[in-house]
């Protein structure tokens, strides 16, 4: 099923593994040229930003090719336009199977084809089926299965992990009101069922170049498991889909049981990332608390804003203090020192790039006050690495 | 821990890649197990800085004219002055080369009592105003106050205040999200005169830098600030002034600008550098082009022109993936 050769992803296992021994400084640059040498010719792009101006410029050209057919089309009017998004979607996969065997692997410039492949799937079947959500989930998911399964593509299985919760979820609405009531549950208890599924997968995995994916689909159960039963999500979603309103000091059904998983998954992700250092897991676990946090805070308004960062930022700073502090001598296992192979120094230094966007002076234009102090929104603090 | 990972090094080694030695030091290094948190405790530190500050920021701005503006300005000083404190206390002073803290919570607190420095006197202009008018002065200042703390501590971030605080007393928001909606462009033209100044300014700084070796690890923070200053500066002037032929001047502008961030980036090997710098350039040559065919008449060819299209993208992607193979290959030597 896969259209690159085996011995073709080894050698680029090989290659990346060089890649990270050289970054952790256990072998020469001049060795690592040399073991690049010995390998095949790759097409790809290890930086991000390389990769990204790649993804646009394929989506480009992907929709000139696109905006080229429509217009040998045109005449055909209103069977075109019911047939168009099959004929775009052709596109995408002709121009994937090409990319791919042209040897591009994570370039950028298949990324665009295949997405746009899957988009277009998606559009093909909303126009066809006129916007039946569980039919147009049910054809992207396997849209994009078959685009990771053929081309190994990570984006196109992220796009397969939200497909196939969508048709969980519009399944379920399929059964009326019972389906909605217990939507929570099923979908922790299925995300659940699959989290430990691919664990075991992988645990006994054979194949390397399976092993990004099933991680990939891994955390996100992860993922799903947490929001499934949050508080938050579940009392939007049950005032969203069942137009329960929720009158002052009433509460949801099973309040108790939420608001209790809401506090004990994060903790129960932070001690099991420790206990087995999962990077991943924990990262997830950080991500879980803050939104914990932000559930509380979106229903009872305990401190007054400006209180709970300030004292936020001091518990934050006490606890990585102490952490630092009680890590910093120890040589093996959990330690503050910087590990040699997987460092992730890339989020480091897009630190000063934070600090550009938050609290940068502005000029005094257009307040009558000297500077903007840039208090607050830290929504713009992706990390780009452009340091 | 990844199986897979320890099977490549094997396998590397099963093809001569590697040495014997080589492999043992590895896999010895492996069985160590290390787990290490120091990028996710330093995150944790830079977060709760910014958090604090956000939040004693606020804190001022709503309650400015209730606490008393004594109490407020003594805490904040006596705040900044402690963590000042520590850090000199703890700096090995001035040096010309990168220097760290031995602890890493010190090059946090350098931050901290920057931003801290900013709020003060930005809370004391506002309420006392004691540079009267020259609001200039008052981001002069703190601009000058950052620009010795990353120099005398060595702190990117700080630094990164700094340039933007020079930036805003020339009259322009180089905040990122700023630079991206360039609103300021927008609302008074000749701003592009001075903001191109002002990315000349710091291209000079870092020739200068690099000449006397002067900390020369800040050079492509100040080319990054420069590259997208100038580009974005001259994009949009090439968009905007249309009854004369200033536009021209623009153009040129960014081909110099170009052609100056393509030679720097491969003497500093800065992939960020090169990569935005192709960007702004093929923007630029399309709107090049866009303004040269303006006055052409399309109305009779334009479905030649969508046919043509997808050929002028493969002729770019064709470029583009040459000028990345190119830079690949200079830098490797």
């Amino acid at each position: 099923m896969i259209v690159y050769e085996k011995q073709f992803l080894d050698d680029l296992a090989l290659l990346e593994e060089a890649n990270s021994l050289r970054e952790a400084g256990f072998i020469s640059k001049e060795q690592r040229d040399f073991i690049k040498k010995q390998l095949p010719d790759f097409r790809g792009n290890s930086n991000i930003l390389v990769r990204l101006g790649f993804f646009l410029l394929g989506a480009f050209l992907y929709l000139s090719i696109c905006g080229a057919i429509s217009l040998l089309g045109l005449s055909g009017e209103n069977f075109f336009f019911k047939i168009c998004c099959y004929i775009f979607a052709a596109v995408g996969f002709t121009g994937a199977e090409l990319l791919a065997n042209q040897k591009y692997y994570g370039h950028g410039l298949e990324d665009a084809f295949c997405l746009g492949a899957i988009l277009n799937v998606g559009f093909a079947i909303a126009i066809t089926t006129e916007g039946y959500e569980l039919i147009i989930a049910i054809f992207v998911a396997i849209a994009s299965f078959v685009m990771y399964r053929r081309y190994l593509h990570l984006l196109s299985l992220l796009v397969f992990c939200l497909a196939s919760s969508a048709v969980l979820f519009y399944g379920l609405f399929e059964f009326g009101p019972v389906g909605k009531t217990i939507l929570p549950f099923a979908a922790m208890i299925v995300s659940a069922a699959f989290y430990f599924s691919t664990k075991k997968t992988i645990s006994n995995l054979k194949e390397r170049y399976y092993y990004n994916g099933l991680l990939l689909a891994n955390s996100f159960c992860l993922v799903l498991v947490y929001l499934s039963c949050n508080y938050l999500v579940v009392r939007e979603l049950s005032v969203m889909l069942l137009g329960n309103e929720i009158l002052p000091g009433k509460d949801i059904p099973f309040a108790i049981f939420f608001y209790a998983f809401t506090f004990i998954v994060p903790i129960v992700y932070l001690a099991q990332a420790l206990k087995t250092k999962d990077r991943i897991m924990l990262w997830i676990s950080f991500l879980a608390i803050g939104f914990s946090i932000y559930t509380i805070r979106f229903y009872y308004s305990v401190l007054p804003i400006e209180v709970a960062l300030t004292l936020g930022g001091l518990v934050l700073f006490a606890i990585a203090y102490f952490s630092i502090r009680n890590l910093k001598n120890k040589e093996s296992g959990l330690t503050f020192k910087p590990d040699r192979i997987n460092s992730s120094n890339a989020f480091l230094n897009a630190e000063a790039f934070i600090v550009a966007s938050t609290v940068g002076l502005k000029p005094e234009v257009k307040s009558e006050s000297p500077m903007d102090f840039g208090g607050g929104g830290f929504s713009g603090g992706g990390s780009e690495g452009t340091f | 821990m990844n199986k897979f990972d320890d099977q490549a090094t094997k396998a590397l080694l099963d093809r001569n890649l590697i040495t014997e030695n080589q492999y043992q030091e590895i896999s010895s290094y492996r069985n160590l197990n290390i787990f290490s948190l120091n990028a996710e405790l330093k995150f944790f530190l830079y977060l709760s800085v910014l958090l604090f500050t956000s939040g004693i920021g606020i804190l001022i701005y709503e309650n400015i004219d209730s606490i008393g503006h004594i109490a407020i300005l003594s805490l904040l000083l006596i705040v900044i002055a402690v963590c000042f404190y520590y850090c000199f206390k703890n700096a090995k002073g001035f040096q010309k080369s990168e220097t760290t803290f031995e602890h890493p919570v010190l090059e946090y607190l350098v931050l901290l009592a920057n931003i801290l420095t900013c709020i003060f006197i930005g809370y004391l202009q506002f309420q006392y105003k004691p540079f009267g008018t020259h609001y200039g002065l008052a981001t002069l200042i703190p601009t000058v106050v950052s620009f010795f703390c990353a120099y005398y501590f060595d702190n990117k971030s700080v630094l990164t205040i700094a340039i933007t605080g020079l930036a805003a007393y020339v009259g322009l928001s180089v905040t990122p999200q700023d630079l991206l909606n360039n609103s300021y462009f927008y609302a008074d033209p000749t701003l592009s005169y001075s903001a191109i100044m002002l990315g000349v300014l710091l291209i000079l700084w870092t020739v200068y830098s690099t000449r006397t070796q002067l900390k020369t690890h800040f050079t492509i923070i100040y080319l990054t600030f420069a590259l997208h200053i100038i580009s974005i500066a001259s994009i949009n002037s090439l968009v905007d002034y249309y009854s004369e032929g200033i536009w021209l001047i623009f153009a040129f502008v960014l081909a110099g600008s170009s052609y100056y961030f393509y030679k720097v980036s491969h003497n500093l090997k800065a992939i960020s550098l090169y990569v935005f710098m192709i960007v702004y350039a093929y923007i630029g040559f399309n709107i090049f082009l866009f303004r040269v065919f303006e006055h052409v008449d399309f109305s009779e060819i334009w479905e030649l022109f969508i046919l043509i299209l997808p050929i002028y993208f493969i002729g770019s992607i064709v470029l583009f993936i040459k000028l990345i193979k190119n830079f690949n290959k200079e830098i490797a030597k």
